[in-house]
């Protein structure tokens, strides 16, 4: 049995030196934003210091260089994801440009349905809405029960022939609940729909398996797995990916640009070139295949039980106290590490986010968390909003202790 | 989506969020975070409290203006009560 020292793991990360207030700091925050090991921060520190170049077009050495390290990265992520192949991985900024990058470039017959769910990231349900708006498609929106779960049987009545495509939170950012993906996915196929999987916070906590779960598309935010912000990645299968439309075009998404009878015809590219138009962000891919290298080091599984310990232990304490509503399962397995609450002696999340940050130095979030509609399905407003912790690889027992406590010091102080 | 509330602030010249938290403010003695955040969707302040419903970037521009001693915030019952520092 594999053995992880997790205060190794810990040391690993510069910000979690930081005391601010003379306090050290608890970091809570990380399913909005993780933190960066040194291995990633060096990584695209040699970058910048030893071959700043551009890559695919220039021949000297520092081009070769950063070709190879750019090219080398995207097969890291591949290998991380278990894509079949490097070509089917797309760099994108993040989720949120993914999932539109399927939005707008996916061939969707007039007059077809998309389904997808009351629990989405706005980032998970805008790009569809516009593009129904755009092209007369219907949206079939799938609702979650209160405690983010769903029942399978809405999926199959939602889910019919003149369904095109589901796109459907993998876990969640509010209730940490992972859905039955395997399952929707099989309905969807059988159905002759397509699924999108928005893996913005399963792929960072989880072992992800793209050709196990047999979805046609999956988006992921590299800056939520220990990598660079301004990363992400667009998973498609090629087949799909071949035949989309363009997303942007320009500069290196081309093979040739004719010129004949004053006019100008352009060739494109096969993925993964095809949507990656310009310079590209060379340090950040670089950053993310060193982010999942870091992770794959540690194990995906291994790092699933240990936030699922924290979490439990979080949830344990989080269950036994007074005024504390959490939103999301009991079922532990079905859970992301990270949990959403309310606080009924204080009128706003924003409060507990506050409080927590002034007092204690302990990060958490606060607000709707870009997720409105199932807010306004509990019937929380966003101006009220829940307080969000989540927990990471490197958070330990002391965190949870610490947040707890700061917890209870502001329940007191606000009753 | 939190922006940062000083990005169009200089020292002499205030964020729109953290004008908006100004002007609700001075309508009383002291509000709730709740309070503020339900008045910003008011019509009489929709000139100017324009950001997102969730309310984090008005926060983060009245915290700004704690720091800068415009306002003053204090924790107590039923959570912060946040009030304009008066001359």
């Amino acid at each position: 049995m594999k053995l992880t020292d997790w205060k190794r793991v810990r040391d690993d990360f510069p910000a979690l030196r930081r005391r601010i207030n003379g306090k050290p700091v608890v970091y809570l925050d990380s399913a909005c934003m993780a933190l960066k090991p040194r291995q990633v921060i060096d990584a695209m520190n040699v970058y910048y210091e030893q071959y700043p170049a551009c890559g695919g077009r220039s021949i000297h050495t520092f081009g070769k260089e950063v070709s190879e390290a750019y090219a080398l990265a995207r097969e890291k992520m591949a290998r991380f994801i278990n894509a079949s192949r490097a070509e089917e991985c797309i760099w994108t900024r993040n989720a949120t440009e993914a999932i539109n990058i399927v939005a707008r470039s996916l061939k969707i017959p007039k007059g077809s349905k998309i389904v997808t769910t009351s629990l989405e990231h706005h980032s998970g349900s805008l790009p569809f809405v516009e593009r129904a708006h755009r092209d007369g498609l219907r949206i079939e929106v799938v609702e979650a029960r209160p405690d983010g779960t769903f029942d399978i049987e809405d999926w199959k009545a939602a889910i019919d022939s003149t369904t095109s495509l589901v796109s459907v939170v993998h876990s969640s950012n509010v209730t940490g609940t992972v859905v039955s993906l395997r399952e929707i996915v099989e309905i969807a196929h059988d159905r002759g729909a397509l699924v999108l999987s928005d893996d913005a916070q399963y792929a960072p906590h989880h072992p992800l398996d793209v050709q196990a779960f047999d979805v046609d598309f999956s988006a992921l935010s590299v800056h939520k797995m220990c990598g660079p912000s301004g990363m992400g990645l667009l998973y498609g299968k090629l087949e799909h990916l071949e035949s989309m439309d363009m997303f942007l075009t320009g500069g290196d998404t081309v093979a040739d640009v004719r010129f004949e009878d004053g006019r100008i015809i352009p060739e494109y590219l096969p993925p993964p070139e095809k949507f990656e138009a310009g310079l590209q962000n060379y340090a950040g891919a670089i950053g993310a295949g060193a982010a999942a290298d870091y992770l794959s080091s540690i194990g995906m599984k291994e790092i699933e039980k240990r936030e699922r310990s924290l979490l439990s232990r979080a949830l344990d304490a989080l269950k036994n106290m007074n005024h504390v509503h959490i939103l999301g399962t009991d079922d532990i397995r079905l859970r992301t590490g990270l949990v959403a609450f309310t606080i009924d002696t204080v009128g706003s999340a924003h409060d507990v986010a506050t409080f927590l940050n002034d007092e204690y130095a302990v990060m958490v979030r606060s607000g709707a968390h870009c997720a409105n509609p199932f807010h306004y399905q509990r019937g929380i407003p966003p101006s009220k909003g829940t307080a969000r912790a989540s927990f990471y690889l490197y958070n330990n027992e002391h965190d949870v202790d610490t947040f707890l406590e700061a917890l209870r010091a502001l329940i007191e102080a606000s009753s | 989506m939190v922006r940062p509330s000083g990005a169009a602030a200089t020292m002499s010249n205030l964020s729109r969020n953290a004008e908006c938290v100004l002007r609700i403010l001075k309508t009383a003695d002291s509000l709730t975070t709740s309070e503020i955040l339900e008045l910003a969707k008011q019509e009489q302040f929709a000139d100017i409290c324009t950001d997102c419903a969730g309310g984090d970037a008005f926060i983060a521009a009245a915290n700004e203006l704690v720091e800068r001693g415009l306002i003053s915030k204090k924790f107590g019952k039923g959570g912060y009560r946040w009030s304009i520092v008066r001359e």
